[in-house]
Protein backbone atom coordinates (compact mmCIF):
# COMPACT_ATOMS: atom_id res chain seq x y z
CA UNK A 1 0.00 0.00 0.00
CA UNK A 2 1.03 3.57 -0.47
CA UNK A 3 2.20 5.69 2.39
CA UNK A 4 -0.45 8.10 3.58
CA UNK A 5 1.79 10.59 5.40
CA UNK A 6 3.01 13.58 3.38
CA UNK A 7 1.55 12.30 0.13
CA UNK A 8 3.44 13.17 -3.02
CA UNK A 9 1.48 14.22 -6.10
CA UNK A 10 2.10 10.74 -7.48
CA UNK A 11 0.79 9.07 -4.33
CA UNK A 12 -2.26 11.30 -4.34
CA UNK A 13 -2.95 10.41 -7.94
CA UNK A 14 -2.66 6.70 -7.26
CA UNK A 15 -4.64 6.91 -4.02
CA UNK A 16 -7.46 8.58 -5.94
CA UNK A 17 -7.30 5.78 -8.47
CA UNK A 18 -7.39 3.09 -5.76
CA UNK A 19 -10.37 4.81 -4.20
CA UNK A 20 -12.22 5.11 -7.52
CA UNK A 21 -11.62 1.44 -8.35
CA UNK A 22 -12.75 0.33 -4.91
CA UNK A 23 -15.95 2.41 -5.12
CA UNK A 24 -16.88 1.11 -8.54
CA UNK A 25 -16.37 -2.53 -7.57
CA UNK A 26 -18.19 -2.24 -4.26
CA UNK A 27 -21.16 -0.32 -5.63
CA UNK A 28 -21.58 -1.79 -9.08
CA UNK A 29 -20.18 -5.31 -8.77
CA UNK A 30 -20.71 -5.87 -5.04
CA UNK A 31 -17.18 -7.15 -4.75
CA UNK A 32 -14.02 -5.88 -3.15
CA UNK A 33 -11.07 -5.05 -5.37
CA UNK A 34 -7.62 -4.41 -4.00
CA UNK A 35 -4.44 -2.93 -5.43
CA UNK A 36 -1.50 -5.31 -5.69
CA UNK A 37 1.94 -4.46 -4.41
CA UNK A 38 5.19 -4.94 -6.26
CA UNK A 39 5.77 -6.04 -9.83
CA UNK A 40 2.83 -7.93 -11.16
CA UNK A 41 2.86 -9.33 -14.65
CA UNK A 42 -0.42 -9.37 -16.45
CA UNK A 43 0.50 -11.88 -19.07
CA UNK A 44 -2.46 -11.27 -21.27
CA UNK A 45 -3.81 -7.76 -21.41
CA UNK A 46 -5.49 -8.31 -24.72
CA UNK A 47 -8.69 -6.40 -24.00
CA UNK A 48 -7.96 -2.73 -23.63
CA UNK A 49 -10.39 0.07 -22.81
CA UNK A 50 -9.34 3.72 -23.11
CA UNK A 51 -10.90 6.93 -21.89
CA UNK A 52 -9.35 10.24 -22.86
CA UNK A 53 -9.23 13.32 -20.66
CA UNK A 54 -9.31 16.70 -22.39
CA UNK A 55 -9.52 20.28 -21.25
CA UNK A 56 -8.11 21.01 -17.82
CA UNK A 57 -6.40 17.59 -17.86
CA UNK A 58 -4.85 16.08 -20.97
CA UNK A 59 -4.29 12.36 -20.75
CA UNK A 60 -5.93 9.00 -20.73
CA UNK A 61 -7.03 6.15 -18.53
CA UNK A 62 -6.30 2.68 -19.90
CA UNK A 63 -7.77 -0.47 -18.39
CA UNK A 64 -6.47 -3.81 -19.64
CA UNK A 65 -7.37 -7.38 -18.83
CA UNK A 66 -7.28 -10.89 -20.16
CA UNK A 67 -10.38 -12.18 -21.95
CA UNK A 68 -11.06 -14.48 -18.99
CA UNK A 69 -10.89 -11.68 -16.43
CA UNK A 70 -12.94 -9.43 -18.69
CA UNK A 71 -15.62 -12.10 -18.98
CA UNK A 72 -15.78 -12.56 -15.19
CA UNK A 73 -15.98 -8.81 -14.73
CA UNK A 74 -18.76 -8.50 -17.28
CA UNK A 75 -20.71 -11.28 -15.56
CA UNK A 76 -20.43 -9.50 -12.24
CA UNK A 77 -21.39 -6.13 -13.68
CA UNK A 78 -24.30 -7.42 -15.74
CA UNK A 79 -25.47 -10.05 -13.29
CA UNK A 80 -25.23 -12.83 -15.85
CA UNK A 81 -23.56 -15.46 -13.73
CA UNK A 82 -24.97 -18.51 -15.41
CA UNK A 83 -24.03 -17.90 -19.00
CA UNK A 84 -20.89 -16.57 -20.57
CA UNK A 85 -21.42 -13.09 -21.98
CA UNK A 86 -20.78 -12.72 -25.67
CA UNK A 87 -17.78 -10.70 -26.85
CA UNK A 88 -19.60 -7.43 -27.60
CA UNK A 89 -21.21 -7.54 -24.18
CA UNK A 90 -17.82 -8.12 -22.55
CA UNK A 91 -16.31 -5.24 -24.49
CA UNK A 92 -19.20 -2.96 -23.48
CA UNK A 93 -18.82 -3.95 -19.83
CA UNK A 94 -15.06 -3.34 -19.81
CA UNK A 95 -15.57 0.00 -21.54
CA UNK A 96 -18.17 1.00 -18.97
CA UNK A 97 -15.93 -0.13 -16.13
CA UNK A 98 -13.12 2.06 -17.48
CA UNK A 99 -15.59 4.91 -17.90
CA UNK A 100 -16.77 4.70 -14.30
CA UNK A 101 -13.24 4.42 -12.91
CA UNK A 102 -11.99 7.33 -15.02
CA UNK A 103 -15.03 9.38 -14.03
CA UNK A 104 -14.56 8.50 -10.37
CA UNK A 105 -10.89 9.44 -10.52
CA UNK A 106 -11.75 12.73 -12.23
CA UNK A 107 -14.39 13.56 -9.65
CA UNK A 108 -11.75 13.34 -6.91
CA UNK A 109 -9.54 15.97 -8.54
CA UNK A 110 -9.41 19.51 -7.26
CA UNK A 111 -10.84 22.44 -9.19
CA UNK A 112 -10.11 23.24 -12.04
CA UNK A 113 -8.79 19.81 -13.06
CA UNK A 114 -12.10 18.22 -12.05
CA UNK A 115 -13.73 20.16 -14.85
CA UNK A 116 -11.93 18.21 -17.54
CA UNK A 117 -13.97 16.29 -20.07
CA UNK A 118 -13.88 12.54 -20.54
CA UNK A 119 -14.46 10.75 -23.81
CA UNK A 120 -16.68 7.78 -24.52
CA UNK A 121 -14.75 4.53 -23.99
CA UNK A 122 -12.93 2.87 -26.87
CA UNK A 123 -12.34 -0.87 -26.53
CA UNK A 124 -9.98 -2.99 -28.61
CA UNK A 125 -8.78 -6.58 -28.49
CA UNK A 126 -5.36 -5.77 -29.87
CA UNK A 127 -3.54 -5.59 -26.54
CA UNK A 128 -1.36 -2.96 -24.96
CA UNK A 129 1.37 -3.45 -27.52
CA UNK A 130 -0.81 -1.77 -30.11
CA UNK A 131 -0.95 1.41 -28.03
CA UNK A 132 1.47 4.09 -29.05
CA UNK A 133 1.69 6.27 -25.97
CA UNK A 134 1.70 9.95 -26.75
CA UNK A 135 1.87 11.05 -23.12
CA UNK A 136 5.10 11.37 -21.17
CA UNK A 137 4.12 10.47 -17.61
CA UNK A 138 2.52 7.16 -16.77
CA UNK A 139 1.28 5.58 -13.57
CA UNK A 140 0.58 1.88 -13.63
CA UNK A 141 -1.40 -0.01 -11.06
CA UNK A 142 -2.54 -3.60 -10.82
CA UNK A 143 -5.71 -4.77 -9.08
CA UNK A 144 -7.16 -8.07 -8.02
CA UNK A 145 -10.71 -9.14 -7.29
CA UNK A 146 -11.41 -12.73 -6.38
CA UNK A 147 -8.12 -13.80 -7.97
CA UNK A 148 -8.80 -11.99 -11.23
CA UNK A 149 -6.10 -9.49 -12.12
CA UNK A 150 -6.36 -6.41 -14.30
CA UNK A 151 -4.26 -3.31 -14.81
CA UNK A 152 -4.86 0.41 -15.13
CA UNK A 153 -2.55 3.01 -16.59
CA UNK A 154 -3.01 6.73 -16.13
CA UNK A 155 -1.01 8.62 -18.74
CA UNK A 156 -0.48 12.37 -19.04
CA UNK B 1 -24.43 0.30 -19.57
CA UNK B 2 -28.05 -0.11 -20.61
CA UNK B 3 -28.03 -3.68 -19.29
CA UNK B 4 -26.52 -2.50 -16.01
CA UNK B 5 -29.19 0.16 -15.54
CA UNK B 6 -31.95 -2.27 -16.45
CA UNK B 7 -30.57 -4.67 -13.85
CA UNK B 8 -30.47 -1.89 -11.22
CA UNK B 9 -34.08 -0.96 -11.93
CA UNK B 10 -35.19 -4.57 -11.49
CA UNK B 11 -33.09 -4.83 -8.31
CA UNK B 12 -34.88 -1.71 -7.11
CA UNK B 13 -38.14 -3.62 -7.40
CA UNK B 14 -39.46 -1.90 -10.52
CA UNK B 15 -41.44 -3.96 -12.97
CA UNK B 16 -40.35 -3.14 -16.50
CA UNK B 17 -42.96 -4.08 -19.04
CA UNK B 18 -41.01 -2.78 -22.03
CA UNK B 19 -37.64 -1.10 -22.38
CA UNK B 20 -36.79 0.93 -25.48
CA UNK B 21 -33.05 1.16 -25.93
CA UNK B 22 -30.93 3.59 -27.90
CA UNK B 23 -27.16 3.70 -28.16
CA UNK B 24 -26.94 7.47 -28.59
CA UNK B 25 -28.98 10.65 -28.44
CA UNK B 26 -29.94 10.57 -32.10
CA UNK B 27 -31.39 7.07 -31.81
CA UNK B 28 -33.21 8.11 -28.65
CA UNK B 29 -34.79 11.10 -30.41
CA UNK B 30 -35.95 8.86 -33.22
CA UNK B 31 -37.43 6.44 -30.69
CA UNK B 32 -39.34 9.32 -29.11
CA UNK B 33 -40.59 10.49 -32.51
CA UNK B 34 -41.78 6.94 -33.21
CA UNK B 35 -43.55 6.84 -29.86
CA UNK B 36 -45.26 10.21 -30.22
CA UNK B 37 -49.02 9.91 -30.44
CA UNK B 38 -49.12 6.62 -28.58
CA UNK B 39 -51.04 7.12 -25.33
CA UNK B 40 -49.10 6.61 -22.08
CA UNK B 41 -46.38 4.74 -23.87
CA UNK B 42 -43.43 5.97 -21.82
CA UNK B 43 -43.07 6.34 -18.07
CA UNK B 44 -39.45 7.39 -17.80
CA UNK B 45 -36.39 8.33 -19.84
CA UNK B 46 -32.92 7.46 -18.55
CA UNK B 47 -29.92 8.86 -20.36
CA UNK B 48 -26.17 9.02 -20.06
CA UNK B 49 -24.33 12.20 -20.97
CA UNK B 50 -21.25 10.73 -22.62
CA UNK B 51 -22.52 9.05 -25.76
CA UNK B 52 -21.24 8.89 -29.33
CA UNK B 53 -22.93 10.71 -32.23
CA UNK B 54 -25.16 12.85 -29.98
CA UNK B 55 -24.51 13.25 -26.28
CA UNK B 56 -27.12 13.28 -23.55
CA UNK B 57 -27.22 17.05 -23.15
CA UNK B 58 -27.76 17.60 -26.86
CA UNK B 59 -30.44 14.93 -26.72
CA UNK B 60 -32.20 16.74 -23.88
CA UNK B 61 -32.07 20.09 -25.64
CA UNK B 62 -33.28 18.70 -28.94
CA UNK B 63 -36.07 16.80 -27.19
CA UNK B 64 -37.17 20.02 -25.52
CA UNK B 65 -37.03 21.96 -28.79
CA UNK B 66 -39.06 19.30 -30.63
CA UNK B 67 -41.43 18.92 -27.65
CA UNK B 68 -41.01 15.16 -27.70
CA UNK B 69 -42.60 13.27 -24.79
CA UNK B 70 -42.85 16.54 -22.83
CA UNK B 71 -44.54 15.01 -19.79
CA UNK B 72 -42.12 12.13 -19.37
CA UNK B 73 -39.52 12.62 -16.63
CA UNK B 74 -35.85 12.35 -17.57
CA UNK B 75 -33.10 11.10 -15.26
CA UNK B 76 -29.48 11.41 -16.25
CA UNK B 77 -27.15 8.59 -15.19
CA UNK B 78 -23.58 9.62 -15.78
CA UNK B 79 -20.02 9.90 -14.53
CA UNK B 80 -20.20 13.63 -15.27
CA UNK B 81 -21.19 15.16 -11.96
CA UNK B 82 -19.72 18.63 -12.34
CA UNK B 83 -22.02 21.50 -11.42
CA UNK B 84 -22.13 23.21 -14.84
CA UNK B 85 -23.20 19.98 -16.51
CA UNK B 86 -25.82 19.24 -13.87
CA UNK B 87 -27.23 22.75 -14.24
CA UNK B 88 -27.27 22.48 -18.01
CA UNK B 89 -29.07 19.14 -17.78
CA UNK B 90 -31.66 20.51 -15.37
CA UNK B 91 -32.26 23.60 -17.48
CA UNK B 92 -32.76 21.33 -20.50
CA UNK B 93 -35.43 19.33 -18.70
CA UNK B 94 -33.73 16.65 -16.59
CA UNK B 95 -35.59 16.00 -13.34
CA UNK B 96 -33.10 13.64 -11.77
CA UNK B 97 -29.37 13.07 -11.77
CA UNK B 98 -27.55 9.89 -10.74
CA UNK B 99 -23.77 9.77 -10.68
CA UNK B 100 -21.95 6.54 -11.53
CA UNK B 101 -21.07 4.39 -9.72
CA UNK B 102 -24.47 3.93 -8.14
CA UNK B 103 -26.37 1.42 -6.06
CA UNK B 104 -29.81 0.01 -6.78
CA UNK B 105 -31.05 1.89 -3.71
CA UNK B 106 -29.86 5.19 -5.13
CA UNK B 107 -31.58 4.46 -8.42
CA UNK B 108 -34.78 3.60 -6.60
CA UNK B 109 -34.65 6.75 -4.48
CA UNK B 110 -34.33 9.01 -7.49
CA UNK B 111 -36.52 7.19 -9.99
CA UNK B 112 -39.55 5.96 -8.06
CA UNK B 113 -40.81 9.44 -7.00
CA UNK B 114 -40.88 10.45 -10.66
CA UNK B 115 -43.01 7.53 -11.85
CA UNK B 116 -46.72 8.11 -12.48
CA UNK B 117 -47.88 5.63 -9.83
CA UNK B 118 -45.79 7.22 -7.06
Amino acid sequence: MLATGNPTPQNEMVNRLDSAVSEVFEMMLERSCDPMDGDVHIVDGRIVARIQFTGAVSGECILYASPATAAVTAEALLGTASSEPCDPMVDDAIGELCNMIAGGWKSKLEHPQAGCLISVPAVTREGLVALEGKFGTKFSRTYSFQGNIFGIVLAF
Amino acid sequence: MRKVIERALRQAGLELTEVLQASNGEEALQALRDESGKPNSLALILSDINMPVMDGLQFLEQRRDERLAPGVPVVMITTEGSEPLVLRAISAGAQGYICKPFTAEQVKARVVPLLPAA
